[in-house]
């Protein structure tokens, strides 16, 4: 972890909120990376980013300074999210009215300058597709595909985050791979 | 499936991870060339894995890091500081007050400890 970052949480833990903000503002797009390819749906993603966030202020004396923030932040962020995924299924009703990719579609999908209209329509029912096969996968395969390919970790650090072997992670990435790929040619046909 | 079998799945795994050697490699892309059952089945799952990657990663809006600041509990240290800055000369008095209270006291301690005439003759003084 770099200097600046040590002396940033040395300030939270005495209480410290401008300190905090800065820590926000560094890791605040990955954590609601993670919670939207986990959950599907933008808000529900905001809000667990904040809640992720708040957790982290108040539990600031159990973080171990020997190891990364973020991999501490962002377990508080899956798990966060693997509560919402179960509470969610606990209640079908629910879940029936929360599709996946709600809320997705506007000002969190910037598209690229220049992007022709129905090039941003391949991709975002591309997007959609995805984040749907995304939604397929039990919750332990999910967490370990989300954290390798969005937000691109080693499988020391996914292991770190989720508290469990290296071989364990890679066990559940080959699993999960395998399920994307078949859902993928038998839902997605030739799109993907 | 009969020849996509789980020494050429394992390989596979163990390229994608970017874990293979290269004699691994060889083997594997030497296999490859000769069996378009594996070749596909290879295909898929990198371009699963690509799709993944190639999803958008949104910017939360700047108002987010403002949220979670007022939702954290407030600090007691922070309050009192903020309120010393707002009060600069009541937070000097206040400051001021305590040791100068403590040596008041303090001499009067002494001096009635030591000396009995002087404590009379201090106290009268003062009042």
């Amino acid at each position: 972890m770099d200097q600046s970052e040590k002396r940033l949480i040395k300030k939270i833990r005495k209480g410290d909120q401008q300190a905090f903000a800065e820590l926000v503002e560094r890791y605040k797009n990955s954590v609601f990376a993670i919670c939207l390819r986990m959950v599907g749906n933008a808000q529900e993603a905001e809000d667990l980013s904040q809640e992720a966030f708040i957790r982290a202020y108040n539990r600031i004396d159990q973080y171990d300074h020997d190891r990364k923030f973020s991999t501490w932040l962002f377990r508080i962020a899956t798990n966060l999210s693997i509560d919402f995924l179960r509470r969610r299924k606990n209640n079908v009703s629910l879940d029936a009215v929360v599709p996946g990719t709600e809320g997705l579609s506007l000002n969190t999908m910037l598209p690229d300058e220049g992007e022709q209209p129905e090039d941003q329509m391949v991709r975002k029912e591309t997007e959609e597709m995805v984040q749907e096969q995304i939604k397929r996968l039990p919750d332990k395969y999910r967490s370990a595909i989300v954290l390798k390919y969005i937000e691109d970790l080693s499988l020391k650090e996914i292991s770190e985050i989720m508290e469990i072997p290296v071989g364990t992670v890679k066990t559940r990435i080959h699993r999960g791979r395998e399920m994307l790929r078949k859902n993928m040619i038998t839902e997605g046909g030739g799109r993907a | 499936m009969n020849c996509v079998s789980k020494k050429y799945v394992s390989l596979m795994n163990k390229v994608l991870d970017q874990e293979a050697t290269e004699q691994e490699k060889q083997v594997l892309f030497e296999h490859l060339a000769t069996c378009a059952e594996c070749r596909v089945h290879f295909n898929e799952l990198k371009e699963s894995t690509e799709l993944l990657r190639r999803l958008t990663h949104p910017q939360l809006p700047a108002a987010f890091t403002e949220s979670v600041l007022n939702q954290l509990p407030p600090d007691k240290r922070n309050a009192i500081h903020k309120w010393g800055s707002r009060h600069p000369v009541l937070t000097t008095v206040a400051i001021c007050a305590l040791p100068m209270s403590l040596v008041v006291i303090g001499s009067r301690r002494q001096t009635r400890n030591r000396n009995g005439y002087a404590l009379v003759k201090v106290s009268g003084d003062q009042t």
